[in-house]
């Protein structure tokens, strides 16, 4: 008895002399990697520039596991106060009710408004919004953009002649110059001429690239408002073809898996390397260390067909839709201050990945920040983002199908047009199970 | 006997019943919680078309109606049972065989024994991520020595094979411990007569040894169809089920369609169906094992 008294006592003057409590707030990412450390860093310094607010971050898997976590926790009434969010994840975010509109008052209460960010990505958030949350709010205030870039070996590609006079590589322009760049430097560098992730396992990448390519052919899943394969069947097929003849060429390797595409390249056995730009810290970090055996450059991903639209995602911060408790207003408000706070840091786009609120995407410091100045102008133009419906985007069905028919396809492993037919019709089985 | 005793054993018993209760009540609170009540759930959760957070409505038997006319399960059964067959007889055979090598050992014993039974202590995903740089295209040494560049983890037929070995690899240490304990309980007596009577080694090896390890062999069996069945965490973490899904089992199907499909109703169904298999198999094996010591 005495003990619980005294333990009783502690707590009392504990809390005494605590200062004025600050609210806490629950932070939910999937940021493992080398953003995850840069995240971590955002936090600590929001902790320590007020006192009103205290943030707890957790980091949960990337990817389905995330998201199948957020959902049972709206259902269950137990969500954190803000969460990170992909812009691609957003039609089935907003179908199932996982996520709560933010008002364009709640927004200009913590000094943000939407023609501070990217034009393209609000738009695109708009269209979201409206087509499946029936509102013309946000869901989320966006934090950066993510996309596809070309890494290059600038040592083996000067060595065989082919970077331009400009510094960067030659045959950037067009499928076919592009096609007989990478032939050539074969011959000449003995390298892989692209380091690609092929592999059954992680199928992210290889739909990123195929999507570029069929997004650079105008081809849309979206017809008039409605599912469609026309264009699938299409230019879907010739880029599929495209992509298995680089492998029979040996233009891109066969089964490699994400982290041995990143070591084929960074090992110095590959001319190119393609892949999302949140690589750029690993490069910028073994070049640091000087464990970089070559020196490299980033350009944006190059214009193969009609336009240079190029996958792209972006990280949000969204405020879950908590089914038992809904958020109180002060906790929104400080949920919405925090992203502000987070949305403006540059120490973001130290991940390689593009600030989507436009003052810091146009500020000095930025420009002038290496290597990103390399792409991330032209990239920021480019953005073609996944297909709004909810079968699509980061922990969505869609990867499975991927994985089982495309794949294979690119490896040489099963005929390609077959291949696109099975690919479309496990499609359709997900879109009608949606309905 | 004076009266008033004759009750006595009653109430000893009855109060150790009570006290056994109390023992117990620990266990069954947490079993019925953790376990049975779940179990009904789960029951409950097939009847319905759930998604993964359990909000759905009741649809009687429909989900069980698909799952008979669903492909992609029965494949998935088929993967399993494959799986198994890769697993079971050969995780036994080669655990037998390092008992019988370590037994032999006059030196070195302790040290053997462990570098053996080491990788059974390492987490699956330490054994998967050594096994996927092992056996890379591109960097993997086994690749190296063979001169070739067969993606083991990405090939439809190679990629069970590949599953199942390091399987074996990772857990025959646990094996090898049962049946060195098996054999070194067979008395020694019985080798001398064998031995008097004129039996060579191999006629002792197949007249003594191998009946008499025979009930640890059944044990193994068993135990080692009933864990091969709920394969999950080495596909998951090598292959996801690719590729083509050669290597989607019953779990990962299920673990597939509750989370990336989020049909939390159909996947209690694939489970349902997990349990019946595994059951119905079990007793088919016990009978034919005949699981009692020979003697």
């Amino acid at each position: 008895m005495k003990t619980v008294t005294l333990i009783f006592a502690v707590v009392f003057c504990l809390r005494a002399y605590a200062p004025a409590a600050a609210l806490e707030l629950t932070y939910w990412d999937f940021l493992g990697g080398g953003d995850g450390i840069r995240m971590k860093q955002i936090v600590e310094e929001f902790n320590k520039s007020q006192s009103d607010i205290h943030v707890t971050e957790s980091t949960l898997t990337w990817g389905e596991p995330f998201y199948t976590k957020v959902h049972t926790a709206v259902v269950a009434g137990q969500t954190p106060d803000i969460m990170t969010y992909h812009l691609s994840h957003f039609p089935a975010g907003v179908s199932t009710k996982d996520l709560r509109p933010i008002t364009t008052e709640e927004l200009a209460a913590a000094g943000l408004k939407a023609d501070d960010f990217q034009a393209s990505l609000i738009q695109r958030s708009l269209e979201i919004s409206k087509k499946y949350g029936g509102t013309d709010q946000l869901f989320g205030v966006p934090l950066d953009i993510h996309t596809l870039v070309l890494y290059y070996n600038k040592t083996a590609l000067a060595k065989a002649g082919l970077i331009g006079s400009d510094g960067k590589p030659a045959g950037l322009d067009g499928l076919d110059a592009f096609t007989k760049m990478l032939t050539e430097a074969k011959s000449k560098t003995h390298l892989i001429p692209i380091s690609a992730n092929i592999y059954s396992q992680d199928p992210a990448s290889l739909w990123r690239i195929w999507y570029t390519f069929f997004k650079q052919q105008d081809g849309d899943f979206v017809k008039d408002g409605q599912f469609s394969f026309d264009d699938v069947d299409k230019q879907g097929l010739k880029s599929l073809q495209i992509m298995a003849d680089w492998s029979k060429e040996g233009l891109i390797p066969k089964n490699t898996g994400y982290p041995s595409m990143v070591a084929l390249f960074t090992a110095g056995r590959a001319d190119y390397m393609i892949n999302g730009n949140w690589e750029v810290p690993t490069l910028v970090d073994l070049q640091k260390q000087g464990k970089l055996p070559f020196e490299y450059g980033i350009v944006a991903f190059p214009k193969l067909f009609g336009n240079q639209e190029t996958w792209a995602d972006s990280h949000q911060l969204a405020i879950p839709n908590n089914s038992k408790t809904p958020a109180t207003p002060e906790k929104v408000a400080a949920a919405l201050k925090f992203a502000a706070y987070v949305v403006k840091q540059l120490t973001w786009a130290g991940g390689g990945h593009i600030p989507a609120y436009l003052p810091v995407q146009e500020s000095d410091a930025y420009k002038q920040m290496s290597p990103n100045n390399q792409y991330s102008v032209q990239a920021a133009q480019d953005v073609a983002f996944e297909p709004t419906l909810p079968i699509f985007g980061v922990g969505g069905p869609t990867f499975a199908p991927i994985s089982n028919f495309l794949v294979p396809a690119v490896n040489g492993q099963a005929p390609v047009e077959q291949s696109l037919k099975q690919f479309t019709a496990e499609l359709e089985k997900f879109q009608k199970q949606q309905q | 006997m004076p009266p008033g005793e004759s009750n006595r054993p009653e109430r000893k018993r009855s109060k150790s019943s009570r006290t056994a209760w109390v023992l117990i009540a620990p266990f069954v609170v947490f079993y019925v919680l953790f376990l049975i009540y779940p179990a009904i759930q789960v029951v409950f959760l097939s009847l319905t078309n759930s998604d993964i957070a359990g909000q759905g409505r009741l649809i009687g038997l429909a989900n069980y109606q698909e799952l008979f006319s669903d492909q992609d399960f029965w494949a998935a059964v088929w993967h399993t049972v494959y799986f198994v067959i890769l697993t079971v007889v050969p995780n036994a055979a080669v655990g037998f065989f390092l008992a019988l090598l370590v037994l032999r050992l006059k030196r070195l014993r302790l040290l053997i024994l462990s570098a053996f039974f080491l990788p059974y202590v390492l987490p699956v995903s330490v054994v998967t991520s050594t096994a996927s740089w092992l056996l890379d295209a591109n960097f993997g040494i086994l690749n190296n020595l063979l001169g070739t560049n067969t993606a083991w983890f990405g090939d439809s037929t190679w990629a069970m094979p590949s599953v199942a070995l390091v399987t074996i690899w990772w857990t025959v240490g646990f094996n090898m411990l049962l049946f060195i304990a098996g054999l070194q309980n067979i008395p020694n007596e019985y080798y001398e007569a064998a031995a008097l009577d004129g039996a060579n080694r191999f006629q002792r090896f197949l007249f003594v040894t191998c009946p008499l390890i025979w009930p640890v062999t059944a044990l193994v069996l068993v135990l080692q169809l009933i864990l091969q069945f709920k394969i999950f965490d080495q596909v998951y973490l090598l292959t996801l089920g690719g590729p083509s899904n050669s290597t989607m089992v019953v779990l990962l199907y299920m673990y597939r369609e509750a989370f990336q499909q989020n049909r939390g109703g159909y996947a209690a169904t694939v489970a349902i169906a997990l349990v019946v298999i595994i059951v119905i198999v079990s007793l088919v094996q016990s009978r034919l094992l005949r699981l009692k010591p020979v003697r």
